[in-house]
């Protein structure tokens, strides 16, 4: 993808994408356009200088000169951070969503990856001695068997610093907590599960690439989100929004057949106790997206076959 | 509320229409001699020949256009003794039956000189096509762009003697809307003699098809040599009567492509184009959810609750109402945003 000449006026470089072409072909009226976002997925704002010594004017110049790519036509590909309208000016802080690793599920220790282990088989290979699951591994074979947080992803909203307060103490701003996420999977792999009983979640719906949406909404989907905005998190130390639970389960494409770790993943091994079991693995992404204010964290997330 | 996306109002859209056109040269080389006529493809059928822009077995070659050429049962070469004659009739009948139609007894009508066909006068009964790809006519030929030059002379001493150039001269303002396959022009040798009697084909803009009359090369044409003869090397005795009579389509077609010297119009491309005017007001998109806006979740752009929040856009996305992205257009270079800016991006879409 080639940079946009930007040696004289600006121009605007603009293209169909794979699902509006796919939309538009379809001819069912589903390519509708009705509202737009602005991105900046090019900007690096550790380039603002608030010090330069030549004045407020030079503060950005770096940032200005940044080259822009040309469009992608890949719709997951692009707008990856949009910009976000606050009518208030005097905001200093603004939430992120993190993966709170502490309290829910954190890597294996072995692979230092998220995992999914996809079938019964899997699952009895990779206990310890102890006959419990190594940690760091979702059981998707019975997905209510992960009964502890210490089984599921966890995302929590709020501000990092407790420059404004401590969490508990002081509120978030109310239009700045989200109550809706989009949770976007690789639908050939996996799919999201309700984090208390396990129940599959229906995708909003999936793209040509086979990229699930799932929309949560704290009033629909309540069970994935906390009962009440954290008053205490291992990552957020500020005002706090909802924390967003989440199991994740390996397709039955995953469960039922190997084509697919020969085709996209590879081979590794994890030694639960002491004989090393040899798996198939594949390496995907979970995005999380905060659908009020567009901040987003991307997981790193392993499926296991035992070979 | 914070919200990452605005609503596009029906005073955010607009619909245009844009002609495009492009000027297209095809030299008489293309059609003779540069690839020793590897790009010129035959057909055991011998209905037709077929010139590409390149040996037709590569696969860069384009193809660019055919010709062929046909005459009337009514014409006085019509004969049971000519060679493909049969087929001869069979490529006029079916061109006319697309081009010109058929009259209120379904009959086929014949190409006239004037395009006047309720009012009869001269039909042109022997004829030359040349069938333009649609790579190069793209939506239709630009009216009063399209100039043919042929070599009308004998082809002794110089083959591209007596150059005859075929214009729709003045068809921007005189086309004719009475064909089924939509508008065309009378062809003429010369701007100076744009008077319907003296047309030598036809040319229609939006079938991308040249009608070329066979008596361009009867030597009373303007400029042409008395003793014309439209043939090719090899067959310089000849005249087009005795070709047309005595040899198939396929060497009729090789001559006159042999005696092509120039052919040039402009195509044209109908664009339909939305346009959203993408607004943003001075207290929208002042903030980013990028991953290096914040740090420890402070603005890094701001060091106090009074300083002005700023963003920078580079990219616009067009949503559906499900949120997917549906478009995306990127500015050349950033465009800084902050509560004193307010901005109108116009993004383009063509169909």
């Amino acid at each position: 993808m080639a940079f946009l000449d930007n040696s004289g006026d600006i121009i605007l470089d603009a293209v169909l994408t794979d699902t509006g072409r796919l939309r538009l072909a379809k001819g069912d009226g589903s390519f509708n356009i009705t509202k737009f976002a602005l991105g900046d997925d090019e900007i690096n704002y550790e380039l603002y200088d608030k010090n330069h010594p030549s004045g407020s004017a030079y503060f950005d110049i770096e940032i200005l000169q940044s080259p822009v790519l040309e469009a992608f036509t890949n719709n997951t590909s692009t707008l990856k951070s949009r910009l976000l309208s606050v009518s208030r000016t005097n905001l200093l802080y603004l939430p992120e969503i993190r993966n709170n690793a502490a309290d829910g599920i954190a890597e294996n220790s072995t692979n230092g990856i998220v995992s999914v282990a996809v079938d019964q088989s899997t699952v009895d290979a990779l206990k310890d001695a102890d006959g419990n699951l190594l940690a760091g591994i979702i059981d998707s074979a019975e997905l209510d068997r992960n009964t502890t947080d210490k089984r599921r992803l966890l995302f929590d909203q709020g501000i990092v610093s407790n420059a404004l307060g401590a969490i508990g103490k002081v509120a978030l701003d109310a239009d700045l907590v989200e109550t809706q996420y989009i949770v976007e999977i690789d639908n050939r792999l996996g799919y999201l599960a309700d984090p208390t009983t396990g129940a599959q979640a229906t995708p909003s719906f999936i793209d040509d690439d086979n990229i699930a949406s799932y929309y949560l909404s704290l009033t629909t989907n309540s069970s994935y989100f906390s009962s009440a905005t954290l008053t205490e998190s291992s990552v957020i130390s500020g005002p706090a929004g909802y924390r967003l639970s989440l199991l994740v389960g390996g397709s039955t494409n995953l469960n039922s057949s190997t084509y697919l770790f020969t085709q996209l993943g590879s081979t590794s091994q994890i030694t639960p106790i002491s004989t090393a079991v040899d798996l198939y693995h594949i390496d995907t992404t979970i995005r999380v997206t905060g659908a009020t204010t567009g901040f987003r964290v991307d997981i790193p997330i392993r499926f296991l076959k035992q070979q | 509320m914070a919200t990452t996306f605005k609503t596009i109002t029906a005073n955010d859209t607009t619909n245009t229409r844009t002609l495009l056109h492009e000027a297209i040269p095809l030299t008489g080389t293309i059609a003779s001699g540069t690839y020793s006529d590897e790009n010129i493809k035959t057909f055991s059928h011998g209905m037709f020949e077929s010139v590409y822009d390149y040996p037709y077995l590569s696969s860069s070659a384009n193809h660019i256009f055919d010709i062929t050429h046909g005459y009337s049962a009514n014409s006085t070469l019509s004969s049971s003794a000519a060679i493909q004659n049969a087929k001869k009739i069979n490529i006029y009948n079916q061109m006319a039956a697309v081009l010109v139609g058929h009259d209120a007894t379904g009959s086929i009508q014949a190409f006239d000189q004037d395009g006047d066909i309720a009012g009869g006068g001269t039909k042109s009964e022997e004829v030359f096509f040349f069938n333009f790809s649609r790579l190069l006519t793209k939506d239709e030929i630009k009216k009063d762009s399209f100039r043919l030059t042929l070599a009308t002379g004998s082809v002794s001493g110089d083959l591209k003697g007596f150059p005859l150039t075929l214009g729709d001269y003045g068809a921007a303002s005189s086309y004719l809307v009475n064909s089924p396959a939509g508008e065309y022009g009378v062809l003429y040798t010369s701007s100076a003699t744009p008077d319907p009697a003296s047309g030598v084909g036809l040319i229609y803009y939006q079938a991308g098809v040249a009608v070329v009359s066979a008596s361009v090369f009867n030597g009373t044409m303007p400029g042409a040599e008395a003793t014309a003869s439209i043939l090719g090397p090899g067959y310089n005795s000849s005249s087009y009567s005795n070709l047309a009579t005595g040899s198939s389509i396929q060497v009729l077609a090789d001559s006159i492509r042999d005696r092509i010297d120039n052919i040039t119009f402009n195509n044209t491309v109908e664009l339909n184009s939305t346009v959203y005017f993408c607004r943003a007001n001075n207290n929208e998109f002042n903030y980013s959810s990028n991953p290096t806006y914040l740090s420890s979740s402070q603005i890094r752009v701001k060091n106090t609750t009074s300083d002005n929040p700023v963003s920078y856009i580079t990219t616009v996305g067009l949503y559906s109402s499900d949120n997917e992205l549906l478009a995306v257009a990127k500015l050349s270079e950033p465009l800084k945003k902050d509560p004193n800016t307010e901005l109108t991006i116009r993004v383009r879409l063509d169909y």
